[in-house]
């Protein structure tokens, strides 16, 4: 490789690294609003402080699936939504930010199916609100697994709807004056109805706490408007969000930016750090690490494709430096998230999948620098990109970030026997990937090459030892962790079983192939059948819907386990296919 | 000619294939298990292909026998120690050596645990004190002679005796119980106007119907065992009287000036020492209701040892008293009643043992082979 080409090719992963950046800069005001400044204002919600950035990124997930979208010819991100929401209920309810697939309920309220995708306002769905909190309050008694098509959709959509509905009640109520009118008629006999409403429909709270009260005593604004109502001090924080109300709805950018200050030294003077904190969770909510990361593996693997077919030399490099670069950002996210909820990397079934793609990544990347034949960098890029689809997919349900339950709250036990275990899950899949690599090479490349498929082989065995090892020490670091909480070492619970699983299938690939009962194809499509039973471990078990270790999946993760398994037993027929198959006849054209 | 077959059969046993079916075996039975725990919970499912020998009448197997866990777990621990002493003494062999050595370990560990383990539990009310733990299904018949108001004696026939039936004296009283009629499961109600009249001649079971329905096994499920009992004393009847886990007020008759408490019950195991409820913390993250910590204050008084302290027992802090073991399990009474599981496992240790046996081992096996593999690729380079 000249000096040059090596420099195209770490110059493509610098160039990547450098987009990645630019993306977590900030973004300029809307309209002249600092609606970033407002996203970064810290709040309480779900048991955890955060930006009211990271709330309307969930929210808008939750609701329109997506982190932003188009509305009179201009995007509206997430921060300009909530504002909107919060502030000027009448222009946000004229969004169409509702997403509705299931056609029975775009029936039910009125609609028809144009697109593939429908949206809908919140005006468009006002008036059949009663007859869809109605269906949704018939299916809500029947367990979510036993509910038909209809029902779940139904349900779904009218959480979406209370969600926003809270939203657009938490700082002010909807269609009354505003904030500072609240203000001005405390003590009226009629507020108090109105701020009972607002305590109860509030979504967060903004008010953080008083001096002297409890550090978690943060305050929504109809409980201080309500200890307000009886005569005693205002909270310092009302009167500045109060002129953030009253500018952004009179259209005076200044005058907001102004209050957005204002409120900003309310925070700062009563929770010191909590708006630095907020700040940093705003960087990382605004860089995106996983879905750049995943982006980048994609490209990586693209540039691997055609290195097979010109300019090898060239491009194999780019497209591992190109692996390194996602990897970066990748690590980056990972470490922002530890270092964000102060916990080890897996809480949950997102960051698990995360993680699995990273352990995936950085195996992928040492078994590169070992064989230097781009099956590493293929595999690598594979496995990262395929496992941020999946974690971008499984954090749709809200924040990723969720407080951990109290049996749960370990971090001694999170950062052993979870990181362990799922590190056994990444090997086995890289494993698995390593086979198929193998299985659709003998297929594509006429040329036959024995010591590329012994340098495979070797790769997959490795890497089998390696999550044997960690599946079964995280296995068992499970069952003593099971030991000190439920006072039993194995249950039998689903999802031991299904690490269970793991380690016995790792076991039996390396018995069998020790004892000559298994060659290298045979290792092969074993360790494909692995990818079969981890994901059936790792995922199976959520939709089974018993034991202890269910922490929830959505109701179509059925189908897309079904689909993956099928496409393993597809790749393991291939691997299979006797060798006549295999060999391509050198010039078979007549 | 016998020594050829022992020694074919001791070869068959330690062989690579019988390793490998027998794993296979095994990943199945933990297959057929989980699937099995939607409908039986987890206790069945796990007696049933677990803790069995062979697999009799599951309908997951469509009612054919199947080789149960038990049997697989003990050839596969036969095999394992054949392989293990095969596996020669020399040090590059020692990781794999301390890894089945591990195994073995692992393996009497859940064997100890499925024949000897007891799971109880000990329900608190803050301020109360309990001196007994308590089974999660099964049942007894209590008779408490509560005479002395300083001192209850309790007297207690356990359910498999109740099933059996007859007339089951009880000792150190006169009183003699006729079981009449055992229902494992029942649901009572109250006794619908020119129905048939209850089997009770005694008691609040006079105005009580009761059907018998099929047991449960599901995990949150409970039997509501009752029975038809007639206690004799002196020679006379003091009347059937029907006892039911699902009736929640005490019926007593008196014979000779002593008071008897008629009880169904869950089975309780007294113990020599008790635990006093002091607090009961249930705290949620704010603004939630998600949980983020458990925990019971319990003064645990043992008049034997002269002890009486204060231990706090929450969220993977278990205390381990006496042999067992008492675990913050779950709560309920507007968070004033506490409930602790409570497991004795005489081989709780094992699995401990078993991991850092075997995790050595993996480790040292495999820097063997790297060693190995790095030395060959040195040659490789020098050759």
């Amino acid at each position: 490789m000249t000096f040059v080409k090596k420099y195209l090719a770490w110059g493509a992963g610098a160039l990547a690294l450098l987009i990645a950046f630019i993306i977590a800069l900030p973004v300029g005001k809307a309209r002249g609003f600092d609606v970033s400044g407002f996203g970064n204002l810290p709040i309480l919600e779900g048991g955890r402080v955060k930006p009211l950035d990271s709330l309307a990124r969930n929210s808008l997930l939750l609701i329109h699936s997506r982190q932003g979208f188009r509305h009179d010819g201009r995007m509206v991100g997430p921060d300009e939504w909530i504002l909107d929401t919060v502030f000027r209920p009448q222009v946000a309810d004229q969004q169409p930010i509702f997403v509705i697939d299931d056609p029975e309920v775009i029936s039910l309220i009125g609609g028809k199916q144009t697109k593939n995708r429908n949206y809908f306002s919140f005006n468009e769905l006002g008036p059949h609100l009663d007859e869809v909190q109605k269906q949704a309050a018939n299916a809500q008694p029947i367990a979510a697994q036993k509910r038909t098509r209809f029902q779940s959709a139904v349900v779904n959509l009218f959480d979406r709807v209370y969600l926003y509905y809270k939203l657009r009640n938490t700082l002010q109520l909807a269609g009354s004056p505003g904030l500072g009118w609240e203000i001005q008629s405390l003590g009226t006999p009629e507020a108090d109805a109105r701020h009972k409403d607002l305590i109860q429909l509030s979504h967060f709270r903004i008010l953080p706490p008083l001096a002297g009260g409890s550090a978690d005593a943060w305050q929504s604004v109809g409980q201080a408007l309500e200890a307000g109502q009886t005569g005693g001090p205002l909270h310092p924080g009302l009167v500045p969000l109060a002129k953030l109300n009253a500018a952004y709805v009179a259209n005076d950018p200044a005058a907001f930016n102004q209050a957005l200050a204002d409120m900003k030294g309310v925070v700062a003077t009563l929770k010191p750090g909590a708006f630095d904190h907020a700040s940093n969770e705003l960087v990382f909510n605004r860089a995106q690490p996983f879905f750049v990361g995943l982006s980048i593996y994609f490209v990586a693997f693209i540039v691997l494709c055609i290195s097979w077919l010109y300019k090898p030399e060239l491009l194999r490099p780019t497209a591992y430096s190109l692996l390194f670069a996602g990897a970066i950002v990748h690590t980056l996210g990972l470490a922002a998230r530890i270092i964000l909820q102060g916990r080890p990397p897996v809480t949950n079934l997102y960051s698990s999948a995360v993680f699995v793609g990273w352990a995936a990544v950085i195996l992928g990347i040492i078994v590169e620098r070992m064989y230097r034949k781009g099956f590493g960098t293929a595999v690598a890029a594979v496995a990262g990109f395929a496992s941020l689809i999946v974690a971008q997919n499984l954090g749709e349900g809200g924040d990723t970030m969720e407080m951990m339950r109290a049996v749960l709250d370990s971090n001694f036990w999170l950062a052993t026997h979870v990181t362990t275990i799922t590190i056994g899950y990444s090997g086995t899949f890289l494993a698995g990937a390593i086979a198929i690599a193998y299985t659709l090479r003998k297929h594509i490349v006429a040329k036959v090459d024995p010591e590329t498929d012994r340098a495979l082989a070797d790769m997959a065995y490795g890497i089998i030892c390696f999550a044997l090892f960690f599946s079964f020490v995280g296995t068992v670091l499970g069952g003593i962790w099971a030991d000190q909480s439920w006072g039993r070492f194995w249950g039998w619970d689903p999802k031991e079983n299904g690490a269970l699983l793991i380690v016995l299938w790792n076991a039996i690939i390396l018995h069998a192939r020790m004892a000559g009962y298994v060659r290298e194809r045979g290792t092969m499509v074993m360790a494909i059948f692995g990818n079969m039973i981890t994901a059936a471990s790792w995922f199976g078990v959520n939709l089974l819907g018993v034991g202890l270790h269910a922490y929830g999946f959505t109701d179509s993760g059925f189908m897309y386990l079904v689909s993956f398994w099928i496409t393993q037993v597809v790749f393991m027929g291939l691997c299979f296919a006797p060798a006549r198959f295999w060999v391509q006849p050198p010039h078979a054209k007549a | 000619m016998i020594k050829t077959i022992a020694s074919r059969a001791w070869g068959f046993l330690k062989s690579f294939q019988l390793t490998i079916v027998l794993l296979a075996l095994l990943m199945c039975l933990v297959v057929l298990c989980t699937l099995a725990q939607v409908e039986m919970g987890t206790q069945g499912a796990v007696n049933a292909y677990m803790r069995s020998f062979i697999v009799w009448n599951q309908p997951l197997l469509l009612h054919l026998p199947f080789p149960g866990g038990a049997l697989v777990g003990l050839l596969l621990t036969i095999n394992l120690i054949g392989k293990t002493l095969d596996i020669k003494l020399i040090w590059s062999r020692a990781g794999m050596w301390l890894v089945h050595c591990g195994l073995v370990v692992l393996f009497a560990g859940e064997f100890v645990a499925g024949m000897m383990q007891v799971d109880t539990n000990m329900s608190i009310e803050v301020g109360q004190t309990v001196n007994y733990v308590q089974s999660y299904k099964n049942t007894e018949l209590a008779l408490i002679d509560v005479t002395d108001p300083t001192w209850d004696e309790v007297y207690s026939v356990p359910d498999h005796l109740l099933a059996r039936g007859g007339s089951i004296a009880i000792p150190g009283t006169p009183v003699t119980l006729n079981v009449k009629r055992f229902f494992p499961n029942a649901e009572l109600s109250n006794l619908a106007p020119g129905a048939p009249p209850s089997m009770a001649t005694a008691g609040v079971g006079a105005q009580v119907s009761v059907v018998e329905r099929p047991l449960v096994a599901g995990d949150n499920e409970m039997n509501q065992t009752s029975v038809f009992v007639e206690p004799m004393a002196g020679g006379r009847s003091y009347g059937t009287w029907l006892a039911s886990l699902a009736l929640g007020a005490p019926q007593s008759f008196i014979h000779e000036g002593h008071t008897y408490v008629l009880s169904m019950r869950l089975r309780r195991q007294y113990l020599p020492y008790a635990f006093t409820l002091k607090q009961f913390r249930h705290d949620v993250y704010p603004g939630t209701d998600i949980p983020k910590n458990f925990s019971s204050l319990v003064q645990v008084i043992n008049p034997s040892r002269n002890e009486s302290r204060e231990v706090l027992i929450y969220m993977n802090q278990p205390l381990r008293y006496e042999g067992k073991t008492f675990y913050q399990a779950s709560f309920g009474k507007n968070d004033t009643l506490s409930v602790l599981s409570v497991v004795e496992n005489p081989g709780w240790l094992l699995p401990y043992v078993s991991c850092v046996l075997v995790s050595l081992g993996l480790l040292v096996h495999f820097a063997i082979v790297l060693r190995r593999s790095l030395k060959r690729r040195q040659d490789q380079k020098e050759g």
